[in-house]
């Protein structure tokens, strides 16, 4: 890991400012942890509250609570980080999805409340599991442990999902690259899907690498870019090594998206639109 | 096939596949903690190398006994043998 001073070194090499690195560190994470210190404490009571009067399940409403701690975020970050959303009018309200996204960092996770989807269920690995201020809020979201579940339990909490109209979300690649390119991806996301018959919407996330990549503490001022691709209608990959084939696909597509978002090429239909702005 | 032509299809059949590295490809990797494969990567695994050497192994009960390459590499050069 980099010392302090190779990181200074860094940033001056980058021109970006000292001082506003400084600020924006003290502002993100002192901000986020009183953001979550009060959604613990507020949770259970409002909680409780909205399972009274809008007579939702208590996943979907622990899903939707998540989402907007997740809006809450996206918000305390505007001052230093532009979030830009592209092609959400792929996606249709209330249709189940099965989204498959690339891993950069850490607050992946938390961009996903850019989409216009509030019901995620997400696909994790064991470890989030044992942040004890965070396993209790996924646990009664009825997220899916990869690791820690059968293939047989995966799939049956899919299908739940996606019955009462909700979507899932996996990171293919498992874990967080530590080059920003593609790394190899699993095959779980995409066996789901076709068993599931749901279709298969790719995800392509830039700019958290720059946020906080992989082994660094400090944040950094960065565009964070969240592009939905064309949704992927799985009923054609049902033969045997269908997965493999879908799978080979989605890669394709989305390092070509991830590409072009790197070399600053924006959509030229679907439209995009800003959700907060940089300093 | 030769022996080694068996070795390098498996190899190059698995590297294609899980995208591996083929340094990383030594006879004594355990292709959980080594190579990285997971459960369902075993089933990708027994299609890709039916697909490869044109037979059905699914049902074989030595399958679940594979750990390492070379266990591959054994278990496919006995049904290499076997199919003549």
């Amino acid at each position: 890991m980099p010392s302090v001073t190779d990181y200074c070194k860094t940033i001056e090499k980058n021109d970006e400012n000292l001082f506003l690195t400084i600020l924006m560190n003290i502002w993100c994470y002192g901000t986020l942890l009183l953001w979550t210190t009060f959604g613990i404490l507020v949770f259970p009571f409002v909680f409780a509250l909205c399972l009274l009067f809008l007579r939702w399940s208590a996943d979907k409403l622990a899903r939707w609570f998540i989402w907007l701690y997740g809006r809450g975020w996206l918000i305390l970050m505007s001052p230093f980080v532009r979030f830009r959303r592209e092609q959400m009018d792929q996606l249709e309200e209330g249709k189940p999805y099965l989204f498959v996204v690339n891993h950069l960092s850490f607050f992946d996770t938390y961009c996903m409340a850019l989409l216009p989807v509030h019901d995620v269920s997400f696909a994790v690995r064991s470890w989030p599991f044992r942040m004890f201020w965070y396993s209790g809020f996924m646990r009664l979201a009825r997220y899916l442990d990869v690791e820690g579940s059968s293939w047989d339990e995966i799939l049956s909490n899919c299908r739940a999902a996606f019955s009462a109209g909700g979507t899932v979300l996996f990171f293919p690649e498992g874990h967080r690259s530590r080059d920003g390119q593609l790394q190899r991806f699993y095959s779980g996301g995409f066996k789901a899907a076709i068993s599931t018959g749901v279709p298969l919407v790719p995800l392509c996330i830039d700019g958290t690498d720059r946020l906080l990549p992989p082994g660094r503490k400090l944040l950094r001022s960065c565009h964070i870019r969240l592009r939905v691709l064309e949704p992927i209608d799985t009923s054609a990959f049902a033969e045997e090594d269908g997965h493999l084939h879908l799978r080979k696909l989605v890669k394709g597509r989305m390092a070509e998206a991830l590409k072009e978002m790197r070399n600053g090429k924006d959509v030229t239909e679907g439209g995009a639109n800003d959700a907060g702005s940089a300093t | 096939m030769t022996e080694q032509e068996v070795i390098e299809l498996i190899d190059s059949s698995l590297a294609e596949e899980f995208e591996l590295d083929r340094a990383d490809m030594v006879p004594e990797a355990n292709i959980y903690e080594d190579l990285g494969l997971d459960s369902l990567d075993t089933v990708d695994m027994v299609i890709v190398l039916e697909g490869a050497f044109n037979f059905k192994i699914r049902e074989e009960e030595a399958i679940r006994a594979i750990r390492t390459l070379a266990d591959i590499h054994r278990f496919v050069l006995e049904k290499v043998a076997e199919h003549g």
